[in-house]
């Protein structure tokens, strides 16, 4: 799957990660997750990447493992490596000012597994899992 | 597509919010609760129609609390489903939101 710069294409997200947790018969909750790892990672690249406004900006690639949904993402935005990102302090270390940078990439971080990143030609590119226990699938 | 809704029930307003709460809709979210919070006392967002949130969605219902906390308002966030629950514990908002299994009244 292949997404310009822009907001809206979050609808096709959805609905193609839809369609392929469908199609292989995957729980609800893996749908959800793998729907919110994608959001974050495209979102973060278009507010903070600068894909906002490219055409073909970011790509998307799912495929079924034996462990699991293995998710490629890539973007073309600056280089930015999540793996490297520490746990943002959204916790409530205060509890009346509780600080929320960097949240979504801690969504991210919490759900896959074998998370790699490789800056390749201009390409920021993302490896990870999103484990399935096998009596869900 | 997110949409919200609201309606009284006893002394509470309660934003009934139904749909996916994403990056597209995160500032409507935003917008639902922060006008609620700003002309009730006592407010409530119903998310047992919520099917989906992401880390904007978060940040909105943040914004809607610190919102009603400035103003001296009540805000309550209600009725999740497991998934949207486990988002907000992942975040470690739940440790600074007053959140109810279900609606409060």
């Amino acid at each position: 799957m292949v997404l310009d710069g822009n907001l809206k294409e979050l609808a096709r997200l959805t609905a193609e990660t839809a369609q392929f947790c469908r199609l292989h018969a995957l729980p609800e909750d893996v749908e959800f997750d793998v729907n919110l790892v994608l959001e974050e990672l495209f979102v973060n690249g278009l507010q903070h990447g600068g894909c906002e406004g490219m055409k073909a900006a970011a790509e998307v690639e799912l495929a079924l493992v034996p462990d699991g949904v293995a998710i490629e993402y890539g973007d073309r935005g600056t280089q930015f490596d999540p793996t490297l990102v520490e746990a943002p302090g959204i916790v409530a270390a205060t509890p009346g000012e509780p600080q929320i940078g960097g949240l979504g990439i801690h969504l991210v971080r919490q759900i896959a597994r074998d998370f790699e990143y490789h800056r390749v030609n201009g390409w920021n590119r993302l490896r990870m899992r999103r484990p399935v226990p096998s009596e869900g699938k | 597509m997110m949409e919200a809704t609201e309606e009284t029930r006893g002394d509470w307003r309660v934003v009934c919010v139904k749909g996916r709460a994403d990056a597209e809709a995160a500032d409507a979210l935003e917008s639902a609760l922060r006008s609620a919070v700003e002309a009730n006392a006592k407010v409530a967002a119903d998310f047992s129609a919520l099917d989906y949130i992401s880390s904007a969605g978060l940040r909105a219902v943040l914004q809607a609390a610190r919102a009603a906390q400035t103003k001296d308002r009540v805000f309550a966030v209600c009725g999740m489903s497991a998934s949207v629950k486990k988002v907000f514990d992942m975040s470690g908002l739940h440790q600074v939101l007053t959140i109810h299994g279900e609606l409060p009244c």
